[in-house]
């Protein structure tokens, strides 16, 4: 018990010594975060810029105006030169260029019983096809109104849409956990491949092999302080995003908790595994990345799995990855509780047994 | 620090290590072909030859490190194959260029290892005996050579144990570092501690050792004190020298008094227990035929004399 102990203070005293591999471990996941929660998102999410010019200047154009400007998704910048609002739509800072054309009032003032549609031109670039298609689609719905209100149309059938889960997700609610898997994975099984395989290289295991301390003490005291680092580092990274990009986290901490523990130790018994096949330290760094890198894409930590190819969803769907990404997510977005995540809290234990069964056969001293 | 006697009284005996017939093959090379040999309780025991003798390979088969493909050992009234944790309680071990925990300091890296052991004594004194009180706090990563080494003697200690293997503990260190070692080896014993050595230093077996057992590919060629091994080549003096300009094969060996002879590269070497006799007889044959010697030297036969006499190779070269 004594040497458990003194080998996790040991672990936890190496980690902490080691301040440049601290630091980078936990500025990576954050700044991928910020790169891909910025950037990314950013495109992502339904934001247009629409420039309007009015030619009109009327009580109806301005009410147009107000009409689409009151529109949360769309951002909209009056503009007074045609030319300069067509350069900015060929420059991307506009999404759309909608032009009122004199006499619009007028001409809905004096559209009578039997209306001949006034046109409104609105120009989009077409190298943006979706994001146009969805400007095109909201101005659209604009006019559509002020139509309907011009002829007192009153519908006779009207749809009631409802979100599923209505919780305003942005792309970051979606990458965050995902980022936090990729962490746990990372730091875990690249980790402790490569820092095993160091030590047995350099001969600090043999040396230790020549005491009476046994191999279980030593695996155990290893699990424990990197359950803690690691542990500690997934849980700065949670509050991170959710103090600066405002990430919530809506299920309870101590399933979050849970499900970081259990994919710490799936991913630390896999890099057991690994450290104990590599021969030398340069060939374990090769061998967990081949082993993290198709998982990091695979595995729902940047895209969702469903927009993945029908062939690799099986192969997918048995990942560790996959399964700590989708529980984080479960349980951060939609706030799952333990009850309904059976399955990635089984098959995550299943790996975790496997793995450390087929480590314990594995691991050599030297 | 305590002395080794207390709970290890019932070593007493004369021998605490008996090995029977190690062997040791790595695929088709025999590393260690069969050795035998006791080591008495409480003396210093040197394992003498060049690299690649077998000596850091019958070691570590010994500390349980490597399993021998044959024979066994038995270390205090243990079997080296059947009781490896009893024995492992018993014995320290520093290997070769040990390596440990760059970022813990020598009191923390003290305290761990402690801590793996049924027991282990006060870590405060251990550190002063060692010569390393000053750098208690300081990270292993930062000490010399020599306190590194100190160090890992230190870890072999630090549960008392009543057999320690040193494997070529002077290695690598400069001259002072050296003589340090040799102190601190010398007190081990002085405090009841049987030790059990490696080296490839002739002068190192020399003054340490109270008996050396010499290896030679895989073999243990001679076992004796250092004097009684010096004596066995029945010539107490070497001569050594050099012609110049030697062009052909020249023999020495009807030279007065010299009972072998040996070259390294272009040095001659004569064995002789007549030393004036032979120095005389040389210089009139270099005379008769007209050589010119040149760096002549006597000297006391060493246990590396041993070795050339036994092996006909240096140790150096072998």
């Amino acid at each position: 018990m004594k040497a458990y102990w003194q080998l996790t203070l040991a672990q936890l005293r190496i980690f902490l010594r080691n301040r440049q591999v601290l630091m980078w471990t936990l500025i990576f996941p954050i700044l991928l975060m910020s790169m891909l929660g910025l950037f990314l998102g950013k495109g992502n999410g339904i934001s247009l810029t629409i420039g309007v010019i009015d030619h009109d200047h009327t009580s109806f154009s301005n009410e147009f105006v107000n009409a689409i400007s009151n529109n949360e998704a769309i951002h909209l910048v009056l503009q007074k030169d045609e030319k300069k609002a067509q350069t900015s739509l060929k420059n991307g800072d506009f999404q759309l260029v909608v032009t009122i054309p004199k006499g619009y009032e007028s001409s809905l003032k004096n559209s009578g019983s039997k209306p001949l549609p006034f046109t409104i031109p609105v120009y989009y670039n077409d190298t943006n096809f979706a994001v146009s298609q969805v400007g095109l689609a909201l101005v659209n719905g604009v006019i559509d109104e002020v139509s309907k209100q011009r002829v007192s149309y009153a519908p006779v059938v009207e749809m009631e849409s409802h979100g599923i889960k209505a919780l305003h997700l942005k792309y970051i609610d979606f990458l965050v956990p995902g980022i936090v898997a990729m962490m746990i994975m990372s730091n875990n099984m690249n980790g402790v491949a490569g820092q095993i395989a160091a030590w047995r290289e350099r001969g600090i295991l043999r040396r230790m092999q020549g005491t009476t301390l046994k191999a279980s003490t030593f695996i155990a005291a290893q699990i424990t302080a990197r359950l803690l680092m690691n542990g500690l580092q997934a849980l700065i990274v949670l509050l991170v995003a959710h103090l600066l990009f405002g990430v919530e986290i809506r299920g309870s901490w101590f399933t979050l908790i849970s499900f970081i523990i259990l994919g710490t130790l799936a991913f630390m018994a896999i890099g057991f595994i690994i450290a104990g096949i590599a021969k030398t330290p340069e060939s374990a760094a090769p061998i967990a990345g081949v082993l993290s890198f198709p998982m990091l894409f695979l595995g729902g930590v940047f895209f969702p799995i469903r927009n993945m190819p029908e062939f690799l969803q099986p192969i997918v769907k048995l990942l560790p990855i996959s399964h700590l990404s989708t529980a984080l997510r479960e349980i951060m977005n939609v706030g799952a509780a333990w009850s309904s995540l059976g399955l990635e809290a089984a098959i995550l234990g299943g790996w975790v047994v496997a793995a450390f069964v087929i480590a314990s056969y594995t691991f050599k001293w030297e | 620090m305590r002395g080794g006697g207390g709970t290890y009284m019932n070593f007493s005996e004369d021998t605490i290590i008996d090995v029977k017939g190690l062997v040791k093959n790595y695929g088709s090379f025999k590393a260690v072909k069969g050795v035998h040999f006791q080591v008495h309780n409480g003396e210093i025991f040197g394992l003498l030859g060049p690299n690649g003798a077998g000596k850091t390979t019958t070691l570590e088969m010994l500390v349980g490190l490597r399993k021998p493909d044959e024979g066994t050992a038995i270390i205090g009234t243990h079997d080296i194959l059947r009781e490896l944790t009893k024995v492992k309680e018993i014995i320290g071990v520093q290997l070769q260029s040990t390596s440990l925990f760059d970022l813990l300091t020598v009191e923390e890296i003290l305290q761990m290892y402690a801590s793996f052991y049924p027991s282990h004594i006060p870590i405060s004194p251990l550190i002063d005996d060692m010569l390393l009180t000053e750098k208690r706090k300081s990270r292993i990563k930062g000490l010399s050579g020599g306190q590194k080494q100190r160090l890992a003697i230190a870890l072999a200690l630090v549960h008392d144990p009543h057999v320690v293997f040193l494997d070529e503990p002077t290695t690598g260190l400069d001259p002072q570092a050296r003589r340090t070692l040799w102190d601190i080896v010398l007190q081990l014993k002085n405090k009841g501690k049987t030790i059990v050595l490696t080296t490839h230093y002739m002068d190192e077996a020399h003054i340490l050792c109270d008996r050396i057992a010499i290896m030679d590919q895989g073999e243990l060629i001679a076992l004796d004190t250092p004097t009684q091994l010096v004596k066995s080549l029945q010539s107490d003096s070497a001569l050594e020298f050099r012609v110049l300009q030697e062009e052909e094969f020249i023999d020495f060996s009807s030279i007065e008094g010299v009972k072998k002879v040996g070259k390294q590269s272009d040095v001659h070497l004569l064995y002789s227990d007549q030393l004036q006799k032979t120095l005389t007889s040389l210089i009139h044959f270099a005379t008769e035929k007209n050589l010119q010697l040149v760096d002549i030297q006597t000297r006391t036969a060493t246990l590396e004399d041993v070795f050339i006499h036994m092996t006909g190779r240096s140790l150096r070269e072998a």
